[in-house]
């Protein structure tokens, strides 16, 4: 039992002591916060950039669009998101003061890049018969695509936003990187102050591996409901 | 001009690969209001393409359509706004999988026409209820039989309360025993006056409910006229032909 005693005085030294499980909670709130808000705005600008990509096929007018979307996919998807992070820390945003919204945008405008091509593959993935259906009906192209083709894609790709905001949850440990006090940096602090390299590290690994199941849980559950029309 | 005509073409046409594939070539169709035009033709004629074009699902390459006098082949002219007076009914329904029969109905009238809600509601279950759904109306169309899909498929774009109604192959891919009550659907909205353009390959429907039959072989109309005429009378050795073959 020795050890057993040591170990809880050693967690109350880590964590309860000054108040220090507060950090980690603000921390994990950030987490959260940056994580919501990356795959919100994510999906917005994966979502504009798939309904350029796809209207583009067949319309002269949207190429230099098409263009700009195409250097905004090859710049976000061929350069590291700590780097991504560092331009916008240091060179965009220099004068921000809020970390977190510069950790958010930065996030988003990386996923949106990955999303992007996720959602075009589920507006393809819709019947063409829909889209003829909604203009014979009177509705413009893009209306179409709102009332009709989006709604669908989306459920044909709601697994693939769902592994997306998994990863994006994990991602986002790097957000430390630019003093952005997220649950990872915190325990990071924690261990640097109390000298405990173990636990505030696993504690860590096991909200993250909650938070995983728990969101693979939840999707499961929505996917199933969402499937009902399919019945 | 006469004010009875509804669509009108003057020298459509629709190439492929630059005219190596003509699947219209040149052809003049008069609508008027009230009539039942059906097309009839063997497969790759361009009578699907014809239909298609009226409603500018197809542009076609050449020519033009007029729409109630206005040429709807203008690029200047927005033509959504003709097309919600032009129904359509598709071979494959194209029900919206992601929406109830009743919001399928209803969502075009809202957006589009501005109508309440309550509005598009009362006007699409008075609908359901004429082609025998009106108990299917907060179902899915995965819950629906191939027949009841298509039934609801017409009463979709009567709700738009369009002008003329165009018909692609509505039955073709029904189950044999599905036929029937689609067809009953569509004779009971020809007798109740509507406009149709109808292709099919449905001859014994042609023969009644047509008010003219069209037949069509390699972009082109061969041959025209009433029902009798065309069944019973064929001048053109391709529609002899054809008919000898699907009679």
């Amino acid at each position: 039992m020795e050890w057993f005693n040591k170990w809880t005085n050693t967690l109350y030294n880590t964590f309860i002591v000054d108040d220090r499980y507060k950090t980690l909670i603000t921390g994990f709130e950030k987490t959260i916060l940056i994580t919501l808000g990356a795959l919100a705005l994510g999906v917005v600008i994966g979502t504009i950039v798939a309904v350029i990509k796809v209207f583009a096929d067949g319309n002269k007018k949207l190429r230099p669009l098409d263009f700009l979307c195409n250097i905004y996919l090859t710049i976000i998807r061929g350069t590291p998101v700590v780097v991504q992070l560092l331009i916008s820390f240091f060179i965009i945003f220099v004068s921000s003061k809020d970390g977190t919204v510069v950790a958010i945008i930065t996030f988003g405008v990386n996923s949106g890049a990955y999303v992007a091509e996720t959602i075009r593959s589920g507006i393809m993935a819709v019947d063409s018969g829909q889209m003829e259906a909604g203009r014979a009906l009177g509705f413009s192209k893009l209306r179409t695509m709102q009332y009709i083709i989006l709604p669908q894609a989306f459920k044909n790709i709601l697994p693939a936003i769902g592994n997306e905001m998994i990863a994006l949850l994990k991602e986002t440990s790097v957000a430390g990187y630019v003093a952005v006090m997220d649950i990872t940096k915190a325990a990071n602090q924690i261990k640097n102050t109390t000298y405990d390299h173990i636990n505030p590290i696993l504690l860590v690994a096991l909200v993250y591996l909650a938070l995983v199941m728990g969101l693979t849980k939840l999707l499961s559950v929505f996917e199933r409901r969402l499937r009902k029309s399919e019945r | 001009m006469n004010d009875n005509v509804i669509i009108r073409t003057e020298g459509l046409c629709k190439y492929y690969r630059g005219g190596a594939i003509r699947a219209l070539d040149g052809v003049d169709v008069e609508i008027q209001k009230g009539e039942v035009v059906v097309v009839i033709g063997p497969s790759g004629s361009g009578k699907s393409t014809l239909l298609r074009s009226l409603n500018l699902l197809e542009i076609p390459t050449k020519g033009h359509i007029f729409f109630e006098d206005v040429d709807i082949t203008n690029p200047k002219l927005d033509v959504n706004l003709y097309r919600r007076k032009m129904g359509m009914v598709f071979q494959h329904f194209n029900l919206f999988p992601h929406m109830t029969v009743l919001r399928n109905m209803t969502i075009a009238p809202i957006k589009l026409l501005k109508k309440t809600p309550e509005e598009a509601e009362t006007k699409a279950r008075e609908l359901l209820k004429l082609v025998g759904l009106e108990d299917r109306a907060e179902a899915y169309p995965s819950q629906l039989s191939g027949g009841q899909k298509q039934r609801v498929a017409i009463v979709r774009s009567l709700c738009m309360e369009p002008d003329v109604m165009l018909f692609d192959e509505p039955t073709s891919a029904l189950d044999p025993e599905m036929v029937g009550e689609v067809l009953d659907v569509m004779k009971n909205l020809a007798e109740s006056g509507m406009t149709m353009a109808v292709v099919t390959h449905e001859m014994g429907f042609a023969r009644e409910v047509a008010t003219r039959v069209i037949f069509m072989d390699e972009g082109q109309i061969i041959e025209e006229g009433t029902p009798q005429e065309i069944f019973d009378n064929p001048q053109n050795p391709r529609t002899q032909s054809f008919l000898s073959k699907v009679l």
